[in-house]
């Protein structure tokens, strides 16, 4: 670089700039200049394009854009000597990236370096290559540089250099390193001497290991060959020993790819790493330089993440999670932020918990470190070792804490505090109390879910309301207090309060004129909540309060012309229902149980957690359901005194293993509604749906008339149903059923319309193969956003939706293909949720695919020579069942062929003597089964033709009982009939078949009179 | 009265504290460092004059090397804090006899703090006249050489200078020779489109005078203004003239002129400070007179090779001549190579602004020139951006010229000495921002 003056003069200008805009003024001259002498005819001298080119670079460097002169950068590349090829790569690698299409320019000259015998050229390509290097890359690459890399000629420093090249070249094309040859020259690899050749392969292998451990398993007793060299035996030259810690990198990579093996087989193999990570974890301190803290920790925080993914003997785990607590009693806050996150690591392996609980007060005063990740990792680990037999103590630190902790992490704290209290909770008004001092010390903090799910649980305990309504009134005497309180208060008391009508201060008209006292200090959402209560102390009133009644009314009255629509409509409704007398009991009868699903608050925990893959909450979510829910499922519905005692207390010293018991009731109980838990909370405290309905019909009808199924009483659903339930429904044209069950017959038509959009279908069917395309068409003047389509496919169909748009512009149609294939017969449907946004409303529906059994079906007409000796060919059950089907729609025999006409499977006229019954025949294809030839008989009776029998007869046991549910419902039901109808489908008893005695005849009749 | 400024801070171009003066304690002192990392090292310096950061408003602008910027945290009239930097730069200016600059605050530091002192109190800016300030403050700055001498003064009465009836100017003034000197200063700004149609256009005039008069002498000052010729003739009751009349918005005073005489008799009468002082200001925007007409034709052959046509019409007087004539032609960012032909004047690519710059030292009236330039461009690596087309720029100076074609009737001295005085008038246009999109 020396000798060139106009290079130096240009930096030194630079320098000298006064300021920015000077400096500006500077290198856009410079550019100018350099643009100029880029372009002209003249052939630029080696020296002055190095000189320019080493200009770009500076000035790139300073952060200005250089867009121009990249060919002149790439063209040095091939230039013959070192100071110009120097600059070409060096320019080159700072100013392009993989995407450039000028680097294809380059590719050869590269290779060309790398194969040749010039090492500093070599080191240049590989330098070039390691950095910027793309697929075109890997591609003519990859065999010269493993060539390189295991070539025995070469020297350390080319070879290392080959190894990182290698490495850009895996991560940029992974087939670039084929598996089968690679594996052994990996193992040999690791042999080497040269500790920087070894550090570099062993980069590599980790991320060869990381994309298939299996083929390089020849690797593994080498890696802890390589430990025990650096960590046992010291056998390291000087200049890789870094604060006398061996070659630290190295050692960290070695047990990283360690660590992506799932376990160590080999006894000896095993016993070795053991030893060395003993020596690791023995041999490691707190000691006063940082440079050899940084180091020596890197190294003890890897060993301890292998230990943790070998499943190390307790014995280990315990002198890990040791020292881990003398690094929780450090000053120095890194390490004691590594140490608590390390421990929260830890609680993954199950068996150290008790040895980690000896620490709770380190980690309890960790919580009140200056330091605010510190506090964090603090929280984190104390929620996640907490169980029943630290759960008091925790949550009570936490409550404690929750008024002094900053305003950033009480949300946080207050939702895992309200987790805790829920999961762990030895009896169930402990955690009513917890809640309601939640709600007392952090009342701004505590999401709406918190004091959902306290609702919940009283609710669904009997024993336990009379004992949170009193306290409820207990803090409705303070001065001051939240307006969740309010909001909690005034529920639980509406709905239990008089339950505590024998106690002083509690009757109906004492607790609504506490509560009315709050009414000027809340905002409008809990004045519907206040409403309802004084609504339901009027009717609890005994003896009916003429006095209270007026109060109420006189309440009703004015918020009868209050301008927001749900005040309004409760107050006018509350107001017409209270006059009624026996109706009004009827109506605001206490509240149902509310159905079981999992916490909301740990569905939430869940997504708030930004750690997700080391999170303890999410191990925890796992491992162990709601213990006192499963308790309140356990309580029979018509209120017998529940046992109070959760199961865990009987003697069982580990919450796991009870919890994992009780999982599984728990698991059943919420089968009733697996796929559809309700999204919304308040629907579940406030709307009768999520209560009378039953949550799968809910999900089905979504978009049906709400009102009229399931509610009885339509003032009543509608005054209750919070206003956010409705915003979700729109007016939908035509009936989602109806348009089902025609698509089911053909293959094009509408599924889906409403005001917005019309969702259209068309559909090709060959084989088990199916192509749908779903046409989606914006009706509107403005686009439809966040439009999200989600197929949830049943078992026995492989669906493919192609991705949909996430905007559909105005009166613009998209199309998104859906590939459709048949792996068993079924008769399940598979859903599409489709949901999108107009304006501020959010619509979702849930539609069911037409891709229904027989679809792939196809016709087949079979002469009376060909469907005789297949009927005889299938057998009895299970291949051949046959049931009396009663309430069959009544059918004219033609409308009937039409009917199975119209599902692909073909009646075979004449074939049966009796005019009154029908033959059909098809063939259904799956992946699974191939081809598989389908018979059918039905017998009507001219009498009755509400009834028929059918006999069914396939090659497959399943098939033929599905084919037979399916002809029975399509039977049964008019095709534009709601599914309701169906009778349950469970597996209806084959009626007993005669064993067919053999052909008698030639008479076709007769014959088949014999089968039947 | 709202609150100016809670702090003064004098900056160099690097961001460096040249002087500061805190009037309140509600900003603290590194506010100034925000104003750095915020404002300074971005490339927004320049786009907006006020800036909020951390609660706090930063009001700024740069005057020569120097900028001044004002922290204010309450709701501050901003306007008034541009008025006082204005004015407090006009002050210091005529303290240091001639540049406002980096070195002219250094050299004066001392002066300045207690020129500060005096100038703003607790926010609140105070008279910042130098006529009067100069008798308080008597500390002389550094001058540069070629400022007059100063010369001695009788002390004056302090208390009739703040509170007497002419508060601007000093009695008992005496000059051997009594001279006026008018000027009108125009500047012309356009925005013309390529084919020729205005888009915009106006032009702000001054009236500057320098009066060396003895004595407290009555002026009267006579303009081709509408108002003031109709007054006029219905006053005399005689048909106005039938020359053209100017009609002038946004008129703005000097606070020497009497203001009740102006709205009962439409004339402009004042006793005028003594020296150099800004009389009005006034905007018209109707029936300007357009020095310069220019016709661009730029061509994009391809993706590396462009044509510039640029031809330039005086269309002022013949015997007039415009100074300074300098049009700035943008090109492309990735220009390698231009070639030029001009009929005067010379041209050369800049490429630190992009632009083609054109230079004429003399521009006759009645004439045009013109420059033909074939521009080779490199090709670059970006995404293909289409170009812009910024507009071309124009800078000239027309003496003897108003673009408004305002001129002066008559300018009357009348003092009860009754002496003879000489009267001098000048006239120029400047360009103001003088676009044309091409």
């Amino acid at each position: 670089m020396t000798g060139m003056r106009g290079l130096s003069v240009f930096i030194s200008d630079v320098r000298n700039c006064q300021n920015k805009e000077a400096e500006r003024l500077r290198v856009d001259k410079e550019l100018g200049n350099i643009r100029t002498c880029f372009k002209n005819e003249k052939v630029l001298t080696p020296y002055k394009k190095k000189k320019y080119v080493w200009k770009m670079l500076y000035i790139h460097m300073l952060g200005y854009d250089v867009d121009f002169g990249h060919m002149e950068a790439v063209s040095l590349i091939s230039a013959p000597k070192y100071p110009e090829k120097q600059v070409g790569y060096i320019v080159t690698s700072c100013l392009l990236n993989e995407n450039h299409d000028f680097l294809k320019l380059a590719i050869n000259t590269v290779r060309n370096d790398i194969i040749g015998r010039n090492e500093t050229f070599q080191c240049l390509a590989l330098t070039l290559v390691g950095n910027i290097g793309g697929r075109d890359f890997a591609e003519s690459l990859a065999p010269d540089v493993q060539k390189l890399l295991i070539s025995s000629s070469c020297r350390p420093l080319v070879r290392k250099k080959a190894a990182l090249c290698l490495l850009r070249l895996f991560r940029k094309n992974p087939d670039a390193v084929n598996v089968d040859g690679w594996a052994d020259r990996m193992a040999q690899l690791l042999d080497e001497r040269d500790l920087g050749v070894l550090t570099s392969s062993t980069s590599l292998l980790v991320a060869l290991v990381s994309n298939n451990h299996e083929a390089y398993s020849s690797c593994l007793p080498k890696c802890v060959k390589i430990l025990e060299r650096l960590a046992r035996n010291q056998d390291v030259p000087q200049e890789y020993t870094y604060y006398g810690i061996p070659s630290p990198w190295l050692q960290v990579k070695a047990m990283r790819a360690l660590q992506y093996f799932p376990t160590i087989e080999d006894p000896s193999t095993r016993k070795a790493l053991f030893e060395v990570l003993q020596r690791i974890l023995m041999g490691t301190d707190v000691v006063k330089n940082v440079n050899k803290n940084n180091a020596s920790h890197a190294v003890l925080f890897e060993a301890l993440s292998l230990v943790m993914h070998l499943d190390a003997e307790k014995e280990m785990m315990s002198q890990c999670v040791a020292l881990l607590g003398k690094f929780i009693s450090v000053r120095e806050p890194n390490i004691r932020y590594l140490g608590l996150e390390n421990m929260t690591r830890m609680l993954m392996v199950t068996d150290v918990q008790d040895i980690i609980k000896k620490h709770q007060s380190q980690i309890i005063t960790s919580l009140k470190d200056p330091d605010i990740s510190i506090r964090r990792r603090a929280l984190d680990l104390l929620y996640g070792m907490c169980d029943v037999s630290n759960a008091k103590d925790i949550v009570e630190e936490l409550l404690q804490y929750l008024s002094t902790a900053e305003f950033s992490m009480r949300e946080e704290l207050s939702l895992k505090a309200a987790i805790l209290a829920e999961k762990f909770a030895p009896d169930l008004s402990w955690y009513v109390d917890v809640i309601l001092q939640l709600i007392d010390k952090a009342g701004d903090f505590v999401s709406d879910d918190i004091w959902f799910r306290v609702v919940q649980f009283v609710t669904n305990n009997e024993d336990l309301q009379p004992y949170a309504a009193s306290k409820a009134r207990e803090y409705l005497d303070k001065i001051a207090i939240h307006e969740t309180m309010v909001k909690v208060s005034a529920y639980i008391l509406g709905e239990y309060g008089h339950l505590l009508a024998r106690q002083p201060g509690c009757s109906a008209s004492e607790l609504f004129s506490i509560l009315h006292e709050k009414l000027p200090t809340i905002s409008t959402p809990t004045i519907p909540i206040l409403l309802s209560t004084y609504a339901k102390l009027l009717m609890h009133a005994q003896p009916p309060d003429p006095e209270l009644q007026k109060k109420v009314w006189a309440v009703f009255k004015k918020y009868e012309s209050c301008i927001d629509v749900e005040i309004q409509q409760r107050a006018v409704e509350y107001f017409e229902l209270s006059k009624k007398g026996p109706a009004f009991m009827d109506v605001l009868a206490e509240m149902p149980k509310f159905p079981e699903r999992q916490s909301s608050l740990i569905k939430k925990a869940e997504n708030v957690e930004d750690t997700a893959d080391q999170s303890a909450i999410k191990l925890r979510a796992q491992q162990q359901p709601s213990n006192a829910m499963v308790l309140a499922d356990q309580q029979p519905v018509n209120g017998a005194p529940p046992p109070l005692k959760v199961p865990i207390l009987s003697g069982s010293t580990d919450p796991e293993s009870v919890a994992r018991s009780l999982s599984h009731p728990n698991g059943t109980l919420s089968n009733i509604d697996p796929q559809t838990p309700s999204p919304d909370l308040l629907s579940d405290l406030l709307g009768p749906l999520a209560i009378e309905a039953p949550p799968g019909a809910v999900s089905n009808e979504q978009h049906g008339p709400v009102g009229a199924e399931g509610v009885p009483d339509e003032v009543d659903g509608s005054a209750i149903v919070p206003v956010e339930e409705q915003t979700n429904t729109v007016e939908l044209i035509g009936n989602i059923a109806e348009r089902f069950h025609a698509l089911c017959l053909k293959d094009s038509g509408v599924l889906y319309e409403d005001p917005h959009i019309q969702i259209g279908i068309k559909a090709e069917w060959r084989g088990h193969h199916g192509r749908l395309v779903l046409f989606m068409g914006n009706k509107n003047t403005s686009p439809l956003t966040s439009v999200q389509a989600l197929i949830l496919p049943p078992a026995h169909l492989r669906l493919d939706l192609s991705p949909v748009p996430d905007t559909i512009p105005p009166r613009a149609q998209v199309q998104s293909p859906l590939e459709v294939m048949n792996i068993r017969p079924s008769r399940d449907v598979a859903v599409l949720d489709f949901s999108y946004k107009f304006g501020a409303n959010v619509v979702s529906a849930k539609l069911r695919i037409p891709a229904t059994l027989n679809k792939f079906l196809q016709p087949l007409q079979l002469t009376s020579e060909e469907f005789f000796p297949q009927w005889r060919a299938i057998s009895g059950p299970p291949l051949k069942l046959q049931e009396v089907v009663r309430g069959v729609r009544p059918l004219a025999l033609p409308e009937m062929a039409n009917l199975f006409n119209s599902f692909h499977v073909t009646i075979c006229p004449g074939l049966d003597p009796n005019p009154n019954n029908l033959v059909a025949s098809t063939t259904f294809y799956s992946e699974s089964t191939g081809a598989i030839l389908c018979l059918a008989r039905i017998e009507t009776d001219p009498a009755d033709r509400t009834q028929l029998r059918m006999t069914v007869g396939t090659g497959d046991p399943t098939l033929t009982f599905e084919l037979k549910e399916f002809i029975k419902e399509q039977l049964i039901t008019v095709p534009m009939g709601s599914r309701a109808l169906v009778p349950a489908a469970g597996p209806a008893p084959p009626v007993a078949q005669p064993p067919s005695p053999a052909a008698l005849a030639d008479d076709p009749g007769a014959m088949l009179a014999g089968l039947l | 009265m709202p609150v100016a400024a809670s702090a003064i801070y004098f900056l160099n171009l690097r961001g460096d504290v040249l002087i500061n003066r805190t009037y309140r304690d509600d900003v603290g002192g590194n506010m100034v460092d925000a104003f750095r990392t915020h404002i300074m090292q971005t490339k927004e310096l320049g786009n907006c004059p006020v800036r909020q950061i951390g609660g706090c408003s930063f009001v700024y602008m740069r005057i020569s090397n120097v900028y001044i910027v004002i922290v204010v945290s309450s709701n501050a009239n901003v306007a008034c804090g541009f008025k006082f930097v204005v004015e407090a730069v006009a002050l210091f200016k005529s303290y240091f006899g001639g540049a406002f600059d980096e070195d002219a605050i250094r050299n004066n530091f001392v002066l300045i703090y207690e020129l500060l002192d005096e100038i703003m109190d607790f926010g609140y800016p105070q008279n910042l006249s130098p006529e009067i300030l100069k008798l308080y403050i008597t500390q002389e700055g550094v001058r540069s050489p070629f400022s007059s001498k100063p010369k001695d003064k009788p002390v004056p009465n302090a208390t009739l200078q703040v509170t007497g009836a002419v508060g601007w100017r000093r009695e008992g003034l005496a000059y051997k020779k009594n001279e006026v000197f008018l000027d009108i200063v125009e500047s012309v700004n356009l925005l013309m489109s390529s084919k020729g149609n205005v888009l915009r256009c106006d032009v702000t005039g001054k009236v500057l005078m320098k009066c060396f008069l003895s004595g407290m002498p009555d002026l009267k000052l006579g303009l081709n203004d509408k108002i003031g010729l109709e007054k006029e003739s219905e006053m005399k009751s005689r048909p106005a003239k039938s020359g053209k009349t100017i009609e002038l918005d946004d008129v703005t005073f000097h606070q020497c002129v009497n203001l009740t005489r102006f709205n009962s008799e439409k004339t402009v009468s004042f006793v005028p400070p003594d020296g150099e002082f800004e009389l009005m200001k006034y905007r018209i925007t109707e029936g300007v007179n357009l020095p310069f007409r220019v016709l661009p034709t730029i061509k994009e052959l391809g993706r590396t090779r462009m044509e510039v046509n640029v031809k330039v019409k005086s269309v002022f007087g013949a015997k007039m001549f415009a100074l300074g004539v300098v049009v700035k032609i943008p090109v492309p960012k990735q220009t390698a190579k231009t070639n030029f032909q001009v009929t005067t004047g010379r041209a050369k690519y800049n490429p630190s602004i992009d632009c083609l710059v054109w230079k004429i030292r003399k521009f006759p009236g009645q004439t045009e020139s013109t420059l033909s330039a074939e521009i080779e461009l490199i090709s670059t690596m970006g995404e293909k951006k289409s170009w812009t087309r910024p507009p071309i720029q124009m800078e000239f100076q027309v003496p003897m010229f108003t673009a408004s074609g305002l001129r002066v009737r008559f300018l009357k001295v009348w003092e009860k000495s009754g002496y003879n005085t000489v009267e001098w008038v000048r006239y120029i246009t400047k360009a103001g921002s003088y676009e044309i999109r091409c």
